[in-house]
């Protein structure tokens, strides 16, 4: 069993979670995930890690309410109990010093690539962050990518709304711009569709564009398949040859797409499901 | 379950003068078909106290120790049938187990009719003794009363053990070398202990309350089960050596899917028969919404290959309400590896077989789910020198059928998330891991068995190349720098 030490709301129906776990803590790296199931009847379901504290042997992530594990999940709080927890799965991030990073961000996105930019930090790349929201009530964690950002541009609302700019103007706007301000590398953790148009605009710039993919898991260590996607011609598995992928390299998109959403009219029984309110907006 | 009645209560069958060989074994109750499609429960219900002493009795308890030598762990057959034929079950029991640990597994899945039974010498003029059924009768008579007789364990030898993987494999050299009295902390990657037995092997084989029970036995034998910890993430082997442990034994299994690689198999609705079947064995999704996780699946399903596996994946689409399934082989009947039982079962259960033909390309409904599999005829060729027939496909005989789901089940073999990160244990381009005939792998203090060394066979040879790596462990544990260990504090 493990632990919750702590329950926060950062938006509606966006909270976070910190879970005793110092196995995990003690080798946690940025983007990589966890797999917990709630209790004995559970699901086994993923998440990214979206911090750690190794000395107080704690792990966090954050989730969006859409459906059943994730709606148990945001009632529980401290001195509740997980069945399971197993992590880090994945591969961790790629880090290293590439020069000015554009990172796009929307939905869980906003929190879970804490890590990774704090990392990029460390190694003095210069960060643009572009985040996307519904609206400006379910903006989170601010304070924090606007310390961690050199610059902020906020794409919030929705077209024919009050919409102040889309993810994809900003982030033509800036490839526009490429050649006074060059773009070393774009990281993405938002919405699939989002990922997808972005690997499309900086292909013919030939910008570096890095993907971070969340197919249906179940085991999540390479034993179902049930995460594979085609990566240059291969046949890769998210789990643990992601979630972290090229843009550029990934390959049917559609079927990705669709097959992220197999379980999608399985979620509608569950009251209050809408198609394009999944985990990533 | 069987009805199981105490044998103390029934008479002794009058001995006869001079028996009579009895040629035709029993058979043993099941389900009938039309009502086991529609539930998990368990397809056979096994043998009645009266039935196995009748198959006990035709056992002409040979000199020649035929049925013995088809038992890969070596099973004394014909003593656990002698005491059967005396109704002690008890000293049957008892014989089983000095060389299983897994009777209740072992009796229901087992292919006996390849091992055992095979060599039994009443096959040659009719039919062997049900040997299987009789394992099956006496550890689910020793589960019907109550709690484990626990063995004599050995005082603490001081020595430390890591088993990695707790399918047949890892549970018998766990529970072997706790009982030599040596500290076996068992690591395992799921949320439950058991492996293929659990995630793979369906309720209607194997109910899963027998596996939890043996799970259970070795937790009482002191083996420290540490689930949701994967060995090459959360410890490297490295460390595990390195830190407390004096020896490690690696029974990961052969746990990564393999697929056709043709056009369109990554469309929705193709499953590896491993997802499908941890979903719908390991998460219970034929529970759904009881338990949370749901398995999808359509009107017409295909399930390719001919193993245990596609037999396991086409029947659990039938139960689970598919109108049509089909298993489709590349090969002919004589050839598939599927047990024959499990081959008859699925029949009678209305699955569908097309032999000697192979799927060239999955198509898509035009909102990429897949909605038809183009397939190619195959035709056999001369033997090889190995003596097998090869198939090849037939130019020009491609045919298209129309299916909404198919389980790609074509084998597996080993995960390499311990391999690659542990470079200097040797593997084979198969991606298995090379051990010797006592499982001692060529890293030191590292041993190794089951499917992850032979990528893919049964759970009795897991389990046997488990017996014959506790006893090689045990030896390097007891041996050489001998640890004096002082004797416990008197405690009151
Ligand atoms: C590597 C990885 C990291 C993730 N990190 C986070 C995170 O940090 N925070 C977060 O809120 N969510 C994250 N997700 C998505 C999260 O797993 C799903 O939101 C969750 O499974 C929903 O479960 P549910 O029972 O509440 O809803 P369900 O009713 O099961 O599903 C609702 C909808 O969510 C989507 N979904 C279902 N299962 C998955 C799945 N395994 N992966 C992706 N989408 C799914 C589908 O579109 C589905 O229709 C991650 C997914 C992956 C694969
Ligand atoms: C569907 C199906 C049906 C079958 N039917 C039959 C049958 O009828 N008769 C028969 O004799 N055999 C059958 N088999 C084969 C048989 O089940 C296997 O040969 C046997 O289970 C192998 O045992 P094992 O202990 O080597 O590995 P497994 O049973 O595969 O167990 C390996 C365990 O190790 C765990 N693990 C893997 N990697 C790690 C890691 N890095 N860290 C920690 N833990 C890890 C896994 O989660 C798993 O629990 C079947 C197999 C399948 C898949
Ligand atoms: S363990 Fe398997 S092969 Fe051996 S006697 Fe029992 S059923 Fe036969
Ligand atoms: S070979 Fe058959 S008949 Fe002979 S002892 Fe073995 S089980 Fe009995
Ligand atoms: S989640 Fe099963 S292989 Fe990736």
């Amino acid at each position: 069993m493990f632990s919750i030490v702590k329950h926060q709301e950062l938006a509606p129906k966006v909270h976070r979670l910190s879970v005793q776990a110092p196995v995990i803590a003690e080798k946690a790296k940025p983007g990589q995930f966890v797999i917990l199931i709630t209790d004995d009847k559970g699901e086994r379901v993923p998440f990214t890690i979206s911090g750690w504290d190794r000395e107080a042997g704690t792990v966090d992530f954050v989730f969006i309410e859409v459906g059943a594990t994730t709606r148990k999940l945001a009632t529980l709080g401290p001195g509740d109990q997980l069945a399971h927890f197993v992590g880090p799965l994945g591969l961790p991030a790629k880090i290293d010093h590439y020069g000015h990073v554009v990172t796009l961000l929307s939905g869980y996105g906003l929190a879970a690539m804490v890590p990774i930019l704090r990392a990029l930090k460390e190694q003095d790349n210069r960060i643009t962050s572009i985040l996307q929201a519904p609206d400006q009530e379910r903006l989170f964690e601010m304070e924090t990518l606007t310390e961690l950002s050199d610059e902020l541009v906020l794409a919030v609302g929705t077209r024919g709304e009050h919409m102040t700019e889309s993810a994809t103007m900003a982030l033509r706007q800036l490839l526009g711009n490429h050649r006074r301000v060059p773009v070393d590398r774009v990281i993405a953790m938002c919405s699939i569709c989002l990922m997808r148009v972005a690997s499309e605009m900086t292909r013919p710039l030939a910008i570096k564009t890095l993907v971070h993919l969340t197919p249906v898991m179940v085991d999540g260590t390479g034993m179902c398949g049930a995460c594979r996607l085609s990566v240059k011609g291969a046949n890769r598995f998210a789990c643990v040859h992601g979630p972290e992928f090229d843009g550029h390299e990934v390959e049917g998109w559609d079927v990705l797409m669709a097959r992220r959403c197999t379980y999608a009219d399985e979620s509608i029984l569950q009251q209050g499901f809408q198609c394009r309110g999944c985990s990533q907006w | 379950m069987s009805e199981i009645k105490d044998p103390k209560a029934l008479e002794q069958p009058a001995k006869a003068k001079k028996p009579k060989i009895n040629l035709n074994r029993l058979e043993m109750p099941k389900q009938e078909p039309a009502d086991r499609r529609r539930n998990f429960n368990e397809v056979a219900t096994g043998y009645t106290y009266e039935m196995a002493m009748e198959e006990a009795h035709r056992c002409l308890q040979c000199k020649k120790r035929n049925c013995q030598d088809g038992c890969p762990v070596n099973i004394d057959i014909p003593d656990f049938i002698h005491a059967l034929q005396q109704g002690d079950i008890k000293e049957a029991s008892r014989v089983l187990k000095t060389k299983t640990s897994l009777p209740g597994v072992c009796g229901r899945v087992c292919p006996q009719e390849v091992q055992c039974e095979k060599h039994c010498t009443l096959n040659k003029k009719g039919a062997p003794i049900a040997i299987g059924r009789l394992e099956r009768f006496i550890a689910d008579w020793e589960r019907s009363q109550g709690g484990f007789t626990l063995p004599e364990m050995a005082p603490s030898s001081g020595k430390k053990v890591a088993v990695v993987g707790s399918g047949p494999s890892g549970l018998t050299v766990a529970s072997d070398l706790a009982i030599r009295g040596h500290q076996v902390v068992q690591f395992e990657a799921l949320h439950v202990a058991g492996g293929v037995l659990v995630y793979g092997i369906p309720e209607f084989r194997l109910p899963k309350a027998i596996v939890r029970r043996e799970v259970e036995y070795v937790k009482t034998l002191g083996v420290d089960l540490r689930l949701d910890t994967v060995i090459g993430i959360n410890y490297s082997l490295d460390e595990l050596l390195n830190g407390e442990f004096h020896a490690v034994y690696l029974a990961t299994g052969a746990g990564l899917p393999k697929f056709l690689n043709i056009p369109g198999e990554n469309l929705n609705m193709v499953y590896s028969a491993n997802e499908f079947l941890t979903r719908t064995n390991l998460m219970k999704a034929y529970l759904y919404p009881e338990y949370a996780t749901p398995v999808k699946i359509g009107k017409r399903v295909a399930v390719i290959g001919g193993g245990n596996v596609a037999m396991d994946s086409a029947r659990c689409s039938v139960r689970l309400g598919a109108q049509e399934v089909c298993v489709i082989y590349r090969r002919t009947r004589a050839e598939m590896p599927a047990r024959l039982e499990e081959v008859e079962n699925a029949e009678e259960e209305g699955v569908k077989f097309y032999f000697l033909c192979n799927p060239t390309a999955l198509l898509s409904d035009g909102r990429t789910n897949v909605s038809a599999m183009e397939l190619v005829r195959m035709r056999l060729t001369e033997p090889d020198e190995s003596g097998r027939r090869r198939p090849v496909p037939i130019p020009g005989s491609e045919t298209i059928m129309d299916f909404d789901t198919v389980v790609v089940s074509l084998g597996t073999s080993p995960n390499p998330l311990i391999s690659s990160t542990t470079p200097d244990l040797e593997v084979t381009r198969r991606g298995t891991v090379v051990a010797d005939e006592h499982g001692k792998t060529s890293k030191a203090r590292v041993w190794a068995g089951g499917d992850l060394v032979s990528g893919g066979a049964t759970v009795i040879s897991a389990m046997g190349e488990g017996r014959r790596a506790a006893a090689a462990m045990h030896e390097f544990l007891s041996n050489g720098r001998k640890k004096i260990i002082p004797p416990s504090p008197a405690t009151e």
